[in-house]
């Protein structure tokens, strides 16, 4: 018979290397997850010691058991026995940084009182060495009643001796708690405190006569080169500098550096549905597979570079202590708005890409932050909107404005678009933060940590890590909502009708030829588009243009139409609004289909033209009155800068606060305030007479 | 009362007490600023808010907000 295998915790403050020991320990976790019901991310390993299999669980860092935040709560059920599929650990090992040992004793301490057997891993003992803090381990265990061994993660140190350690502990006694002394707390003219408090002080007071006479400083000179580098990176001016200069170069990275390795996988993907394609035969099976699986596919696979560098980015500058620095840099900034400094690279990674910035968001430890940050986060407008204002402002946005010679308009109109998602978001954030957010002030209480070397097996892990459960969880998800939209947008289909209005197309054209004079610059495209009936390519797109418009989405289309009219669309645009649910930069594709141009690529220069110049033939049904005028064009722009027109952004919303709330409630006020700006921007151009 | 909020960047004062009831107070305590400590204002955020502390040898950051529930005094 096999014993059971044995369940052990890592237990410990934030960034005191317990990511880096449970590395060490256990390898790749097994499993990571979601503790039920709440979002804290939950992490096994599983190694062998002395032929006993043991479940090694990461837990969250927390700095006390008296649990304010759900992170600290989790971290108490899991000791307690009482969170559901975590058997109640059979020993801890609490990991306490060597350099910083009273606070980290804090947490140690309160966790020997548990009652569990336990082990205390001394990380950053190499660290603690250099700058000549000496600590007596023996006299230290001997006091605790409880084995303390010395941890270096560069060495190796003391990896042998926690495994073995901790096997002997379970079975022996368990550890005596620290005695705490009434008279540690002495409750100052009359004010009573709560025992919470004068149990933290009695605390503190007990670990300093704990650890008299057994730790000490020597060398203080080391300690000052880090002063002056802490001083210089948090200096007005060159601190500032140094932060815009690492912030632009990750920004950069996963902008830049992330789209050939996009356009690589994008490529993959086009290669295997032309494999595909060549494979079946032409039918619904076929287009199945192709536009609604493997698009999926492809649209989840996608996001994968711009994760895995920001994780990467993120890791390496947590790792070395620069993340909780550039929270404290633009706390000032940000609180504002009712967010904090730790809300910055999730937001500044949002003007890349929605995805990674709200997954980037799990290093907000803050609960009502966190969410906050990533209910905004979409309204950074994303690479993938970029395509959408380019074209439109290039077709309709003409290059000056009468009375202001000097302003680019363009370039203007672009910067504008941009500015507007800040200032949506700030107000956006002001009043949740005031309103559904309000609570009881909220603490800022945050460590900043000593400078180091990260550790490249951590760093990747972080990348992998995320890019993985990113795959795992919201992948598949993203292909299902792909697989549904292209059920909406392929059927119903049926052959007469489509038919019938290939014809019908065809007579409009006609009279409207006869209708416009020789001269008219017009008459050549619409001679143009008449004649590409005759032809099978011209056909086959006007045919898919008639199908489209006939399936779920166009008859959507129509029917929002009187929600729309007052944005000056025609139930054509609300078409093309609608089925780029999936993904924004979707809508000018769909807009090439519904304009029977067939399979047109606006992120190219010939398919890009083609658009904007069927565009500006657009008319209102049965009316020579042209559907885009600059009015309807901004309104388009300030809609798709607002609008929550991003499936997979609503998916991961829903994965990273573990609830269906929260992308419902993001899709809804998104939309309703992306209505209202197209709506006002739509009229002030109408009255402007732009 | 003179608070934590009030010094100038480079002093080293004791922590009289930490005033209020509520969590907030509780985590300044858990972190290790309790009555009768040593603690040095190391810097302030480039728009003055928060404060970087240091608290036992290690660094901690807390806004003037919470810096003002920590009355304070002389070494
Ligand atoms: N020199 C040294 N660095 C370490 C050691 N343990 C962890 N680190 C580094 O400390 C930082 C925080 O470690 P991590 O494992 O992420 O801490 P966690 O937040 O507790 O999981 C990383 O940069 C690690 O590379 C150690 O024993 N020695
Ligand atoms: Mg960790």
């Amino acid at each position: 018979m096999t014993p059971r295998p044995l369940t052990v915790a890592l237990l410990g403050n934030p960034n005191v290397g317990k990511s880096t020991l449970f590395t060490l320990l256990a390898g790749i976790p097994t499993r990571v997850g979601n503790y039920p019901g709440v979002t804290v991310e939950e992490k096994v390993g599983r190694f062998l010691h002395r032929g006993r299999q043991i479940d090694l669980v990461d837990l969250p860092g927390t700095y006390s058991l008296a649990p304010q935040s759900p992170d600290e709560r989790v971290t108490v059920d899991v000791l307690q026995g009482r969170m559901a599929g975590v058997p109640r650990p059979d020993c801890l090992i609490l990991v306490v940084d060597a350099t910083n040992l009273e606070r980290n004793l804090y947490l140690a301490t309160q966790a020997l009182e548990v009652g569990l057997p336990a082990v205390i891993a001394l990380t950053l003992s190499d660290v603690a060495d250099r700058r000549g803090i000496r600590i007596d381990a023996d006299e230290l265990t001997h006091r605790l009643g409880c084995p303390v061994v010395r941890v270096a993660a560069p060495t190796g140190e003391g990896i042998g001796a926690v495994r073995d350690r901790m096997l002997d502990a379970i079975g022996g006694p368990p550890p005596r708690p620290l005695a705490l002394s009434a008279t540690d707390a002495p409750t100052a003219s009359g004010v009573t405190r709560p025992p919470a408090a004068s149990d933290a002080i009695a605390r503190y007071a007990a670990i300093g006569r704990l650890l008299e006479g057994i730790s000490g400083t020597s060398r203080p000179a080391l300690r000052l080169t880090e002063d002056r580098i802490d001083a210089l990176l948090t200096h007005r001016l060159w601190g500032t500098l140094f932060f815009a200069a690492v912030m632009l170069t990750m920004f950069a990275s996963i902008f830049w550096l992330a789209a050939p390795l996009m356009d690589l996988i994008s490529a993959g993907m086009d290669g295997l549905s032309a494999l595909l394609e060549g494979l079946l035969p032409s039918g619904p099976v076929r287009s199945l597979l192709i536009d609604g699986v493997l698009a999926g596919v492809a649209g989840s696979v996608v996001f994968v570079p711009q994760i895995a560098l920001l994780f990467l980015f993120i890791a390496v500058l947590e790792g070395c202590g620069y993340l909780s620095r550039a929270a404290f840099l633009m706390d000032r900034l940000l609180v504002g708005a009712g967010l904090s400094g730790k809300s910055f690279i999730p937001l500044l990674s949002s003007f890349a890409c929605a995805i990674p910035g709200i997954m980037a968001a799990r290093t907000i430890e803050n609960r009502r932050d966190r969410l906050l940050t990533i209910l905004v986060a979409p309204l950074m407008s994303c690479s993938a909107r970029l395509p959408v204002y380019l074209l439109l402002c290039g077709a309709f946005v003409p290059d000056r404005a009468a009375g202001l010679p000097w302003l680019p308009l363009k370039a203007a109109v672009l910067t504008g678009l941009y500015a507007l998602g800040v200032v949506v978001a700030a107000v956006v954030a002001i009043v949740l933060s005031r309103t559904l957010f309000r609570g009881p002030p909220q603490s800022f209480v945050m460590e900043l940590p000593g400078w180091r070397w990260p550790r490249p097996a951590v760093v990747l892990e972080r990348a992998r890590e995320a890019a993985w459960s990113f795959l795992v969880n919201a992948g598949t998800l993203i292909v299902a909502v792909s697989v549904v939209i292209w059920a909406l947008m392929n059927y119903p289909r049926d052959d007469r009708s489509i038919d019938a209005d290939v014809t019908a197309l065809r007579t409009t054209l006609e009279s409207q030829i006869a209708a416009t004079g020789s001269d008219d610059p017009e008459r050549g495209d619409l001679v143009a588009e008449r004649a590409s009936l005759d032809t099978p390519e011209g056909l086959e797109s006007a045919r898919r243009g008639a199908a489209q418009r006939q399936s779920f989405l166009g008859r959507g289309g129509r029917f929002i139409e009187p929600v729309v009219r007052p944005l000056g669309w025609d139930w054509r645009i609300g078409c093309a609004a609608i089925a780029s649910f999936p993904a924004r930069e979707v809508v000018l594709g769909t807009l090439g289909v519904i304009y029977n141009l067939g399979d047109v690529d606006p992120g190219e220069e010939e398919g890009a033209t083609l658009l904007q110049r069927r565009l500006k033939a657009a008319r209102w049904d049965g009316t020579n009155r042209r559907v885009f005028t600059l009015p309807v064009a901004l309104s388009i722009m300030v809609f798709f800068a607002l609008c929550a027109q991003c499936a997979s952004t609503l998916v991961v919303i829903g994965r990273e606060t573990g609830s269906w709330v929260w992308p419902i409630v993001t899709f809804v006020y998104m939309t309703v305030l992306a209505w209202l700006g197209a709506f006002a921007i739509y009229r002030l151009g109408l009255f402007l007479g732009w | 009362m003179v608070s934590l909020d009030d010094i100038p960047v480079g002093t080293t004062v004791r922590v009289q007490d930490v005033h209020g009831a509520d969590p907030v107070s509780l985590r300044l305590l858990e972190m290790g600023l309790t009555p009768g400590i040593e603690i040095r204002l190391v810097g302030r955020a480039p728009f003055g808010d928060p404060l970087e502390l240091e608290v036992r040898g290690y660094r901690l950051s807390i806004r003037r907000q919470e810096a003002a529930r920590v009355s304070i005094g002389d070494r």
